[in-house]
């Protein structure tokens, strides 16, 4: 079966924000009255709905994850992770107390290394969990290495890209994606990733030496004006416009390359994929999800105003407490801000991944009846050391 | 015989077939004479798709049928319901389920507010003590142990309550008005709070008042209050800099306060000590707060222990008018008391944190 031409792209997405609204709402309201339990179940729900609506080729994506994996999981990364990190500081500061300050030191230094692996086993268990739920023709993804040697990797990689003046961080950001991508597999198939970190290079340097430039220009400035305070406000504009907009579009336009060359050297058998979307596109992105951001604000604005004016805090003196007269409108009001805001977080993600596909490409041929059932070792839980170490907030 | 289309978990390949309902399951007709059948128990729902229902099959990995909609009543009638939320929730309905995860929510809060009042009396004072060491340890040398300071601070505190002697009351070098009762009767008076005291009259219904926490064993309480707070808010906090933190910013229930305040009133009138400077010291703080605005008093005495006109009522109300009070200490025991810091030759100062 033929893979993407000009006439048909290989990945669609043909979700609708209306059929979303109902899930994310009742997710909501769910994790509301469940103290933040039921979490799981709504973002197995989320899933579910976000790639039932992506479409490969002739069939759609299925996600056969469930919440109480998720669950389960994340009691497990508490007692495996927590459990333990509370104990070693515990631990460090009886030796502290006893004067053991160079043993102490060591073990601290050692924890670094220790919270370095688990944020790469993380991530590889995460992108596994996550193949091994993903069903397309019945066939599923995964992979049969535990990631432990990944985490190992993740931290020398890491180091090295650190150390020489984080100048070879493209190089460790581009292997690390070619270690975890190479283990992984769809069906029979193992996926193969040839990254090269030189392309990138170029936009590496110039999100690199753009903070450099500004603070020399900007020290220029303020020196230049003899400490005049013109000069001075000179210098801090430099810097902001250097730090709030000039950096980030330029780290947007390296990750925008980034994503085009590890997804574009990514492969599968015979299918070759592709990501199209550029700074431009990832901008609008970023824009749009802001946009939601002050949506939600202006939506909560509507309630709180009101039950402002209802509850007579315009009478409000300075130094009284708005809390003791009105316990009841201030909920209210905490209500009405949680409410929108709280539903931005399901559509960013449904955003996101909309964006995901709309630039996801693939061409190629591929034989079904080649495309068998994976051996691969299925875990019965989810991705709970991911979550609970938040490495998704990236 | 309803054509539908089927996965059979093995390859990706689609397999075009028919169904059939029949008693012990749902037959499926694979062509060239090949049957298979799936009971109906194994069968789970999955999603819509493509004007299909789409079903699994338990045991069975990526097995698939698809069914044309709409579907005959007796094939709808046998094959599982559509799941929407999730198997309980599906299972009872949203509404109901809202309603009684409401009230399970409810009564977990309510286990985790009143629970402590029932727990904190049974966990042996050996633990708290050890916890109270480790807080105390961790406040490291900031410590104001001069001996002529913790000398004089030892005979306030045996003044107003004569049988305090397995109490231990410090003062800690952090710029910092308050005042708090820790584990296992370990009290620590912060450098603030007795640069901020007029008279050791003033620093006397203050110690009463956490001497009061300590004996009513409400640190304990409120730590296991805090601790399950912050259970529920998802946080996992659990160093000692933490409990520490929680020990001295613990809110009490308004009744252990008031507990406490009592305990402090009965205390200093057996000792003959007026309780009239404490009730002008709320005032000063009060005064402050009111200056200063909400923000600059977290972690002080205001924020830990509210100051309400009726706490400082209580305090005036219990002086006697014919009583002949006497200071707590000797003017020189109490500039001993002030200037314990400064006369600690290897003190270290600095914030708590």
């Amino acid at each position: 079966m033929g893979v993407g031409n000009q006439d048909q792209t290989a990945f669609e997405f043909r979700g609708d924000w209306k059929a979303f609204l109902p899930i994310a709402a009742s997710n909501l309201l769910l994790t509301f009255v469940t103290l933040g339990v039921y979490r799981f179940w709504a973002t197995t729900r989320e899933r579910r709905y976000l790639w039932s609506q992506t479409r490969f080729i002739d069939d759609t994506l299925e996600w056969t994850g469930t919440g109480k994996e998720l669950f389960l999981g994340f009691l497990m990364a508490i007692v495996a992770l927590f459990v333990p990190i509370i104990g070693l500081q515990f631990l460090i500061q009886a030796l502290i107390l006893q004067g053991q300050t160079g043993f102490a030191g060591l073990l601290a230094f050692s924890f670094y290394f220790v919270i370095l692996f688990l944020v790469g086993f993380a991530t590889f268990r995460a992108l596994r969990y996550r193949l091994s739920r993903t069903h397309w023709h019945g066939i599923r993804g995964g992979s049969d290495d535990p990631g432990f040697r990944y985490g190992v990797s993740y931290i020398w990689k890491t180091l090295a890209g650190g150390l020489a003046l984080g100048l070879l961080i493209p190089w460790s950001m581009t292997q690390l994606w070619a270690d975890r991508w190479g283990a992984m597999s769809f069906g029979p198939h193992r996926f193969e990733s040839a990254p090269e970190s030189g392309g990138l290079m170029k936009r590496y340097l110039l999100l690199y030496l753009v903070p450099v430039a500004a603070i020399i220009l900007g020290i220029g400035a303020a020196v230049s004006s003899g400490g005049e305070p013109s000069g001075l406000g000179a210098m801090i504009g430099l810097l902001a416009l250097a730090f709030y907009v000039v950096l980030p579009l330029l780290a947007l336009g390296y990750y925008a390359a980034y994503f085009r060359e590890v997804i574009g050297t990514l492969s599968l058998t015979s299918i070759q994929f592709q990501f199209t979307a550029r700074t431009k596109q990832w901008f609008m992105l970023f824009l749009g999800n802001a946009g939601l951001f002050l949506l939600a604000l202006l939506v909560a604005l509507i309630p709180i105003s009101a039950l402002g004016l209802f509850a007579g805090l315009q009478d409000l003196q300075p130094g009284q407490d708005p809390f003791a007269q009105n316990p009841g409108a201030v909920i209210g009001m905490i209500v009405a801000l949680i409410i929108p805001l709280s539903l931005v977080g399901p559509f960013i993600r449904y955003r996101n991944w909309r964006f995901f596909i709309r630039n996801l490409e693939a061409t190629g041929e591929i034989d079904l009846d080649l495309l068998t059932q994976s051996q691969t070792k299925v875990g019965s839980h989810g991705e709970g050391l991911f979550d609970a170490l938040d490495v998704g907030a990236m | 015989m309803i054509p539908a289309w089927h996965y059979d978990g093995q390859s990706a390949t689609r397999h075009e077939v028919s169904v059939v309902a029949q008693e012990d399951g749902l037959r499926l007709d694979l062509g060239d004479g090949q049957t298979g059948l799936a009971p109906w128990a194994d069968l789970f729902w999955i999603d819509k798709r493509d004007g299909a229902s789409v079903f699994g099959r338990r045991g069975v990995n990526g097995w698939r049928v698809g069914i044309p909609l709409p579907m005959t009543d007796l094939l709808a009638r046998r094959l599982p319901p559509q799941s929407i939320y999730g198997g309980l929730v599906d299972k009872f309905g949203i509404w109901p389920s809202v309603a009684g995860f409401t009230a399970l929510s409810a009564a977990v809060v309510l286990i985790l507010w009143k629970a402590p009042d029932l727990v904190a009396p049974l966990v042996p004072m050996s633990w708290e003590q050890k916890m109270g060491d480790a807080m105390i340890g961790d406040l490291g040398g900031r410590i104001c142990d001069g001996a002529e300071g913790q000398k004089a601070l030892d005979a306030l505190v045996r003044r107003i309550d004569p049988e305090a002697g397995h109490l231990r009351v410090r003062i800690v070098n952090v710029d910092m008005v308050n005042a708090a009762a820790l584990p296992g009767g370990q009290i620590v008076v912060f450098r603030g709070l007795l640069q901020e005291a007029k008279n050791p009259d003033e620093l006397a219904g203050v110690l009463g008042h956490e001497i009061g926490h300590v004996r009513n064993r409400d640190v304990m309480q409120a730590m296991l209050r805090q601790a399950g707070l912050t259970l529920l808010m998802g946080g996992v906090g659990g160093d000692v800099g933490g409990a520490l933190n929680s020990a001295i910013s613990a809110s009490y229930s308004r009744a252990a306060e008031s507990r406490a305040d009592g305990y402090a009133i009965n205390l200093m009138r057996a000792a003959n000590v007026s309780p009239i400077p404490t009730a002008q010291f709320f005032d000063r703080l009060a005064e402050d707060e009111r200056k200063l605005g909400k923000g600059a008093i977290a972690m002080s005495y205001m924020s830990s222990h509210p100051l309400s006109e009726a706490r400082r009522k209580v305090f005036m109300a219990s002086a006697r008018k014919d009583a002949a009070y006497a200071p707590a200490v000797t003017p020189q025991q109490w500039r001993a008391i002030v200037d314990a810091c400064a006369n600690d030759p290897d003190v270290e100062e600095g914030d708590l944190f």
